[in-house]
């Protein structure tokens, strides 16, 4: 765990980024310091591995006082991503990524053995290793700055804004690797952003800060979209707060009920009587093995035989109980032209339709 | 064009390009050797940048037949009167490629370096000045070709390898020399900077983009 007691930074010229700071770091996770530019986040940050020296109170890392270690010594021990990567220039791919094995003395021929295992793992092909930064695109470098980070197997990594200056679809993928990483890694990941979206995605808990005032709030982010602290986390959450809440919520608090499904072979005055009975102009139309198909209305079904003759808008998107978060739903009950949430098993087999008011009213 | 004249001292001519060349490198190779702690130390501490230009400003200003004449009643008639001037001249330009060349590593390198745990000193060697080459070596491809086209004035005090053609045309109202001469300082100048630009390929594979 790291720990923050009573930290202080006050610098020469007198602005205090940092008051009196208590903070739990928990290992093995990902905590996310979140806000505005100026809030003091990134000079907590580099705190821990003495980028920057506190003026008052003492950092831990598993209860050891960071200033006990000389500050090379320290950093050789404490993984860091930096915006835009910082990858050396003058060193080709693998040399950057060993970097810190060959500064802790490894021979060249096990710090290269290392380097090229990292690249797999950060998901980039063998022969990029010879490469230099430049050749590489901002995606690629920023995988090349995790893979730095992690070479010497730090259990502490340190990450600056690293995914702030790649565009939004690269990011998105950097995040879900990050994510995909640490589910084995299991790091003591401190992530710095001013990105909300990034922070909720990534956090098991999330700091804001609020520029001038410090850490505002220290939550998991399911207990920070449900209950912000104050007017200004509500305000730096979002007008969207409520809808990014939904993706934090289990559906599994849904109880679908049986919905006017039919199957094509449903003869249409029993599926005719179906909707009358649902009180819906739509009828789900599933396949015998009861995988929903789409939705038909009920008022243009044929005047005999069964429901196959009628003309089927497809189900945009169905949700698993087990598996989806109520967000999930509600883009489900949204797409249906019926207002009714699709729900099914892992074989993709109706369990039920869950009506959009009934997604609103169980989403606490 | 007098031929028979120019192959009749074609050994003089390479005595003079070895005198030219003795005279013209060492003060590129103490310019170096001096601009770089000097240039460390002023990209640190601005204030001393400040100063340090003044000063090499001033000097590189000073007309290099002056400099040659008031050295010589210290050092008198030796290469040193030629070489020590020469050093000021190619300190003059690489003091400001080492401190622009050190400035123009980024930030976020710098930071990276810091935070992966390089000490000031190895970071310096390992990581600002490697970056910083490139910028140097253009210096240095500055600083030579100017210091081989300088050397030619010192044949007024007596040192000045290829120059000496110049004078010696100059008193003898005899052309030949002279053209020999510009040819010869010419071609030694597309040389050296032609071996700098290897130089460089060889040393920097990154920079090439």
């Amino acid at each position: 765990m790291i720990r923050f007691e009573q930290v202080t930074k006050r610098f020469p010229d007198g602005t205090v980024a940092v008051s009196n700071l208590d903070l739990d770091i928990d290992t093995g996770r990902i905590t996310v310091l979140v806000g505005a530019s100026g809030c003091g986040k990134t000079t907590t940050l580099r705190m821990i591995n003495r980028m920057i020296e506190p003026t008052g109170g003492r950092i831990l890392i598993d209860g050891k006082d960071v200033q006990d270690s000389d500050p090379p010594t320290l950093r050789r021990q404490i993984g860091y991503v930096i915006q835009q990567a910082g990858l050396f220039p003058h060193r080709t791919v693998a040399r950057n990524i060993a970097t810190v094995p060959l500064l802790l003395g490894w021979s060249r021929k096990k710090a290269k053995a290392r380097a090229l295992e990292l690249l797999e793992l950060v998901g980039l092909p063998a022969e990029h290793a010879n490469r230099y930064p430049h050749q590489l695109s901002g995606g690629q470098q920023q995988r090349v700055g995790v893979a730095r980070a992690l070479a010497a197997d730090p259990p502490v990594l340190l990450m600056d804004e690293p995914f702030s200056a790649v565009d939004p679809v690269v990011r998105a993928a950097l995040q879900d690797e990050l994510l995909a990483l640490q589910t084995h890694l299991r790091k003591t990941i401190v992530f710095v952003t001013h990105d909300i979206d990034e922070a909720i995605r990534l956090g098991d808990k999330v700091g804001v800060f609020r520029p001038g005032g410090g850490l505002v709030q220290y939550d998991t982010p399911e207990r920070l979209l449900a209950a912000p602290k104050d007017a200004y986390v509500d305000d730096f959450l979002g007008t969207d707060r409520g809808l990014r809440r939904l993706s934090t919520v289990s559906a599994a608090a849904l109880t679908p009920s049986d919905g006017p499904a039919v199957t094509e072979h449903t003869p249409v005055d029993r599926a005719r009587q179906l909707a009358t009975q649902h009180d819906s102009e739509w009828l789900l139309v599933c396949d015998p093995h009861t995988h929903p198909l789409g939705w038909a209305k009920a008022a243009d079904l044929p005047g005999t035989g069964d429901v196959s003759g009628a003309a089927v808008t497809p189900v945009g998107r169905v949700f698993r109980l087990d598996a989806d978060s109520m967000r999930g739903a509600l883009d489900s009950a949204i797409m249906s032209p019926a207002g009714l949430a699709v729900a099914v098993d892992a074989d993709g087999r109706l369990v039920g339709t869950v009506p959009l008011a009934t997604i609103h009213a169980s989403t606490p | 064009m007098n031929w028979p004249w120019v192959l009749d001292h074609l050994g003089y001519f390479g005595d003079l390009l070895l005198e030219h060349l003795s005279m013209a490198v060492p003060p590129v190779l103490y310019g170096l050797l001096i601009a770089l702690p000097l240039g460390v130390a002023c990209a640190r501490w601005p204030r001393l940048y400040g100063v340090v230009l003044a000063a090499t400003s001033a000097l590189y200003a000073l007309p290099s037949l002056a400099l040659f004449i008031f050295m010589l009643d210290f050092t008198g008639l030796t290469i040193t009167t030629v070489i020590a001037p020469l050093t000021v001249y190619t300190l003059s330009v690489l003091v400001r490629n080492v401190v622009d060349g050190l400035r123009g590593v980024p930030e976020s390198v710098r930071q990276s370096a810091v935070a992966m745990g390089f000490g000031a000193v190895r970071r310096l060697l390992q990581i600002e000045l490697p970056i910083a080459l490139p910028v140097v070596i253009a210096g240095l491809r500055v600083a030579t070709v100017s210091n081989i086209s300088l050397v030619s004035v010192g044949a007024l005090i007596g040192f000045g390898g290829l120059g000496k053609l110049f004078t010696d045309g100059l008193q003898r109202a005899f052309l030949t020399p002279i053209l020999v001469g510009i040819v010869l300082t010419v071609v030694l100048a597309l040389v050296a900077d032609t071996l700098l630009v290897l130089t460089q390929r060889l040393l920097t594979p990154w920079s090439r983009r």
